[in-house]
């Protein structure tokens, strides 16, 4: 996948998740939210200003044009952007951090991956669901809300790449 | 080198971080309604809570001055407890209230006359409370007449609405005296005799006490001047409208002159 590949599969995915934001209604209890992916597909360099501007003007983005709650989506996303910024040293030796400048399935295999979007999921979606439902939600539903989104979220965003992250 | 521009590069990273996490907070606050009362709610509690410890902080270190500050303030409010209790003593026991030269003593008037020739009243005060024949009793617009006889809670007082009763009085401009008498025919005049004629009195003239006789204190005001004529040739003699309504009066002191013994005395010494 090259970089105009890149930047359309990023085009697609978050088109797909303004269609889901305004078009598809899954109850209160769940919040598909494909930003954390989104979040994966940027490009992390040695300094994470890139991506921390880039995670904050993708959820504004998301907020204006569903027409939530403007902030909320930006909140959460800058929430997770720094953090995948420290854990992808993490994940990565020195010599692949230089070269790879986006997270993908093939790089690092099914379980990193999964696990490492599962973590930014629910970093996303606890800074989100805290944000939108504290004190006015009992925390019962808060919490059968955060983790039944944080599966089906990951779980999309898993199956979008394994259909075109896949193979290179 | 390296080392530094890398620590620079994480601090700023961290303070983009915040910038945009603040901003975006600020959005929320903005534009979500419920999340602006909770956040703003949240930010207020925490400041209570801020504001509480420090108070409580600042109270403890305070406790010596507050402590010296409410035991002056215990000590002033005793001596005013005491002050007033002493006067709730006084006038239970219907005790003179002390002055410099005259002690007064409130009553209440049960019985007054104004229409004969000789008008009298009675007063709840009587020999228990200190009362005796002779003693004054006057009111803050003017004097009303002398005790005549005292029981034990009650006093007769001879009104100086009375033919043959004379209060001394003076015009408050030149300080001339003369006796007052009420000549019987109305109850709110009087007559202020023997002022000479070269002075001057005008109506509206306030005539005081003289304080010349040992029963009234001196300078009570009585009344104002109607109109001044010469009488017998050699004095004036002035219709003077009194500031009392004797027919409305209720409340009355009753007055001793606690220098009155001496002089007495003194007058005893002359032959």
């Amino acid at each position: 996948m090259n970089k105009s590949h890149s930047i359309l599969f990023f085009v697609l995915v978050f088109l797909l998740q303004l269609a889901i934001s305004n078009y598809v209604n899954l109850g209160p209890w769940i919040t598909i939210s494909l930003i954390p992916f989104l979040i994966l597909q940027l490009p992390v360099q040695r300094t994470p200003h890139v991506a921390l501007l880039s995670a904050f003007g993708l959820g504004l983005l998301l907020d204006w044009l569903s027409a939530g709650v403007l902030g909320l989506n930006a909140f959460a996303a800058v929430m997770t952007a720094a953090p995948h910024c420290l854990l992808y040293r993490r994940l990565l030796n020195n010599d692949r951090y230089e070269e790879t400048r986006i997270l993908r399935l093939r790089d690092i295999g099914f379980s990193k991956y999964f696990h490492y979007l599962l973590i930014l999921t629910a970093i996303y979606l606890a800074a989100y669901i805290l944000l939108d439902c504290v004190s006015v939600r009992p925390i019962g539903f808060i919490l059968v809300k955060f983790v039944a989104s944080t599966l089906a979220s990951t779980a999309l965003g898993l199956l979008l790449a394994y259909a075109f992250q896949r193979r290179s | 080198m390296n080392n530094r521009s890398g620590l620079l590069s994480t601090i700023s990273a961290i303070l983009l971080f915040l910038v945009l996490a603040s901003l975006s907070i600020l959005l929320v606050v903005e534009n979500g309604v419920v999340q602006r009362f909770r956040i703003l709610g949240t930010a207020r509690d925490i400041q209570a809570w801020g504001w509480t410890r420090t108070s409580n902080i600042s109270s403890f270190f305070n406790l010596r001055k507050e402590n010296e500050r409410l035991v002056a303030e215990n000590l002033l409010l005793q001596q005013q407890l005491a002050r007033y209790q002493t006067a709730a003593r006084q006038l239970d026991s219907a005790a003179f209230r002390v002055e410099p030269d005259f002690s007064y003593l409130s009553a209440t008037i049960v019985k007054n006359t104004v229409d004969r020739q000789h008008n009298h009243l009675i007063i709840d005060r009587g020999s228990k409370d200190g009362v005796e024949p002779g003693l004054g009793v006057v009111t803050a617009r003017g004097v009303v007449g002398i005790i005549g006889a005292v029981g034990d809670h009650y006093a007769y007082v001879i009104s100086v609405l009375g033919t043959g009763q004379t209060v001394s009085a003076k015009l408050a401009g030149s300080g001339a005296f003369g006796p007052m008498t009420w000549p019987g025919i109305r109850p709110d005049r009087m007559l202020l005799q023997e002022i000479p004629v070269h002075i001057q009195a005008a109506p509206g003239d306030t005539v005081l006490t003289s304080g010349y006789s040992t029963i009234y204190p001196p300078d009570i005001p009585v009344g104002s001047v109607v109109s001044a004529k010469v009488s017998q040739g050699s004095s004036q003699e002035l219709d003077v409208a009194l500031f009392e309504d004797f027919r409305t009066l209720h409340n009355v002191y009753v007055v001793r002159n606690n220098h009155q013994p001496e002089i007495e005395e003194l007058y005893e010494q002359v032959p």
